[in-house]
């Protein structure tokens, strides 16, 4: 599931689990960026954010090279960062339940405050934040999904299952004016990246998210992968530099990716890539740039993940924002650019979200408003 | 392992310096957010949409619950969760290991194993299969097989969990002053935000100063878990046999009671109703132990292997009844022979008077 429960820690605590990181030019007003982060998978009411770790958006001015260069995106060395804190939360005098305040610290180091839950979120400086629990925009059948990797077949079927119906997740969400908040020389090509870090003086990364599936799918172990058959990647992956992957690692990382791409590719029994004689397969590295690339000079739109990597591998000029919208069929983007390079027929999961998210602010759909009961389960008492 | 992180105190006990730990979220935040996630999981079981990682997780933090809050109804649901996991994906190693787990946690140590031999035919891989089989060896007595197979997994890689093992069953075989240093390794290792592993990790380095009568050290660990998770029910109690041991018996006695309130575990129950009884409250000492019999007379039906050491505690102290706590003991030891098994046996047979003191 896009980056839900991506490794071991991730588990351990859902409420630093990054699950999804979208970035899109605002729908109503030129010149301005969402950033939406969100954290904590299947998260029910009177679910909240860490008060020891921070929420923290990345951003960099990107250069995209010149049509036919054979260079990847071009990062500037700097950097754009909104940080998100949240409080120990309080008892509410009125009805009991717990409140919790949260910080959004911009590059100036000005702040805008926020109260968790409420839709009108914190204003000033520039940006509108808000945080709290919505409804999950991501959708994809789950199991079809795991069931190709498994049979090694395309196993998706018409009308697929979206295992994220009706589910909630934690989200910070911040729309900013770029002129005044970056300055009006960072440009309007940015990459974005998300992490998810210790409080404190020596921060520690927790998860870090850029693409969608980089770790669950892309990353996953398929059996494919000769160099590492063992040690489970997305832990490695997730303490990373979102901008910049270590010495240590990375050819673990290269061979994964090379040796699971060839494998997608096969999955329709044709191959429309083709990998260079050591095994380097043409989007590897692209991939290993493992962020967000959004133009907040061209318009919002649904289906514009990833187009701004496919312009540059096809030595066009990208059309869109490219980015990730909270409706954004990523999935069926993804497969189709893995299976058959978009030379055949789009692969579908079959599944798009039943619940579009708005064009305006906070974006995403309210929280489910009538989340299943628990199962009874019997205890073995009872039996 | 060389400890440099304590300090010696006037009595020659050795107090750790826990100050400046790692952060970790609140409790309060935590356990809501457990609860949030649990909830989360189990409306996805309802559904049918589980994945068999995610039943291994309801799996794993029911059983964390149930740990944190002392509530026994809760493990025992988190075994009816693996019976299910086993029946959804019997092919599925890992629903063999939340199996092995389980059946381990009630001292059903045969069936553990059996489980743990099964998932490595479907595939487990040694590394896991080595973790699960040495915590099983661990809570059998047979350290030196557990900690053949923890220097494995340390050769493998140094990480909390590996460096937590190790303490673990170094606190368990008796070499506290090696257990803590690897303790506090494993605290140094720990990468995360979540105050559960945290706390346990400190919840296990105290329970061992504990039995070794380090009052001090025990108190250090055990508060350092108490502010992570303030709702800790079994650091609290053994705050409360601290406190007992140092003098302060109201106090222990007023954490008893809200844990004996709180908790299905009889454990505090007896506890309880032991102070009670020396501080001449018959009364309300008479209620507790009846109490606790009853529910150790429940305990023992249902989960005789788990609960025998605990309930012959119980009926060689305020349950008064010498021969069985002698039975129940070489129940205990005959399925683990652990010096605290051994202890347990020869107290009881004093008692009987089959041994001298």
């Amino acid at each position: 599931m896009s980056d839900h429960l991506s490794g071991t820690r991730a588990l351990a605590d859902p409420a630093i689990d990054l699950t999804d990181l979208y970035a899109f030019s605002s729908p109503s007003q030129a010149g301005r960026l969402v950033l939406v982060m969100n954290v904590f998978p299947n998260a029910r009411p009177g679910a909240l954010f860490s008060d020891a770790a921070s929420y923290r958006f990345r951003v960099r001015p990107v250069s995209v090279p010149m049509a036919d260069s054979g260079s990847l995106f071009d990062v500037g060395a700097d950097e754009f960062a909104l940080t998100c804190t949240f409080s120990i939360p309080v008892g509410a005098e009125d009805n009991g339940e717990l409140t919790q305040r949260g910080t959004c610290v911009l590059p100036n180091g000005e702040s805008v405050s926020l109260l968790v839950n409420d839709e009108r979120g914190g204003e000033g400086h520039g940006v509108h934040c808000y945080a709290g629990l919505r409804l999950d925009p991501f959708f994809m059948d789950v199991a079809k999904e795991v069931e190709t990797r498994v049979r090694r077949r395309l196993a998706f079927v018409p009308n697929g299952t979206n295992s994220l119906e009706g589910t909630d997740v934690l989200t910070v969400v911040a729309e900013l004016d770029v002129a005044r908040v970056f300055g009006a020389a960072s440009g309007s090509v940015f990459a974005v990246a998300a992490e998810t870090v210790t409080v404190g003086p020596y921060p520690v990364r927790l998860e870090r998210l850029g693409r969608p599936e980089v770790k669950n799918i892309l990353l996953s172990d398929n059996g494919v992968d000769a160099a590492n058959k063992v040690v489970d990647l997305r832990d490695l992956y997730n303490e990373e530099d979102p901008f910049r992957l270590g010495p240590s690692y990375v050819d673990a990382y290269r061979s994964r990716l090379n040796a699971n791409l060839v494998f997608f590719d096969g999955l329709d029994s044709k191959a429309d890539w083709t990998t260079q004689p050591d095994g380097t397969h043409p989007l590897t590295e692209l991939l290993l740039a493992d962020f967000l690339v959004v133009d907040v000079a061209k318009p919002y739109a649904e289906d514009s993940y990833f187009e701004i990597e496919r312009a540059l591998l096809e030595g066009r000029e990208h059309a869109t924002c490219g980015g990730r919208s909270l409706n954004d069929d990523v999935i069926d983007t993804l497969y189709t650019l893995i299976v058959n390079a978009g030379h055949g027929p789009r692969v579908s999961d079959g599944v798009d979200g039943t619940v579009p998210a708005s064009r305006e602010f906070p974006y995403l759909a309210p929280p489910n408003p009538d989340p299943p009961e628990p199962v009874s389960v019997p205890t073995a008492a009872a039996s | 392992m060389s400890s440099s992180s304590a300090a010696t105190l006037a009595d020659g006990e050795r107090e750790p310096d826990l100050v400046g730990g790692p952060p970790t979220t609140a409790g309060i935040i935590a356990m809501g957010n457990l609860d949030a996630r649990i909830e989360g999981l189990t409306s996805q079981a309802r559904r049918g949409r589980l994945t068999a990682d995610g039943w291994g997780e309801l799996v794993e933090l029911t059983v964390l619950r149930g740990h944190v809050l002392g509530r026994i109804d809760e493990t025992e649901r988190a075994a009816s969760l693996a019976e299910m996991f086993v029946d959804q994906a019997p092919r599925d190693p890992r629903s063999l290991v939340a199996h092995a787990r389980l059946a381990g946690l009630f001292h059903q140590f045969a069936a553990a194993l059996n489980d743990l031999d099964a998932a490595a035919a479907l595939g487990l891989d040694r590394r896991s299969v080595d973790e699960e089989r040495a915590a099983v060896c661990q809570a059998v007595g047979q350290y030196e097989d557990a900690l053949a197979l923890h220097r494995q997994g340390l050769s493998r890689g140094q990480d909390f969990r590996t460096l937590g093992a190790m303490a673990r069953c170094q606190a368990e075989s008796g070499e506290v002053d090696e257990a803590e240093s690897w303790f506090l390794a494993a605290r140094r290792a720990y990468r995360g935000v979540s105050p559960f592993p945290l706390a346990i990790l400190e919840f296990q380095c105290g329970q061992m100063w504990l039995a070794q009568g380090g009052l001090a050290s025990a108190r250090v660990w055990l508060e350092s878990a108490t502010r992570r998770l303030p709702s800790y029910v079994p650091a609290h109690g053994h705050l409360a046999e601290a406190d007992a041991a140092e003098g302060r018996v109201a106090v222990a006695i007023e954490r008893l009671r809200r844990l004996a309130l709180a908790s299905d575990d009889p454990d505090y129950a007896t506890r309880l109703a032991r102070l009670l009884g020396k501080c001449e409250a018959s009364t309300e000492a008479r209620f507790w132990r009846a109490h606790a019999a009853a529910r150790y007379e429940e305990l023992m039906v249902r989960h005789p292997e788990a609960y025998a050491d605990h309930a012959a505690e119980f009926w060689l102290t305020i349950g008064d009844d010498p021969q069985r706590a002698l039975r129940l003991a070489r129940l205990n030891l005959a399925l683990r022979a652990t010096p605290r098994a051994h202890a347990l046996v020869n107290r009881a047979m004093c008692r009987v008077g089959q041994r001298r003191q």
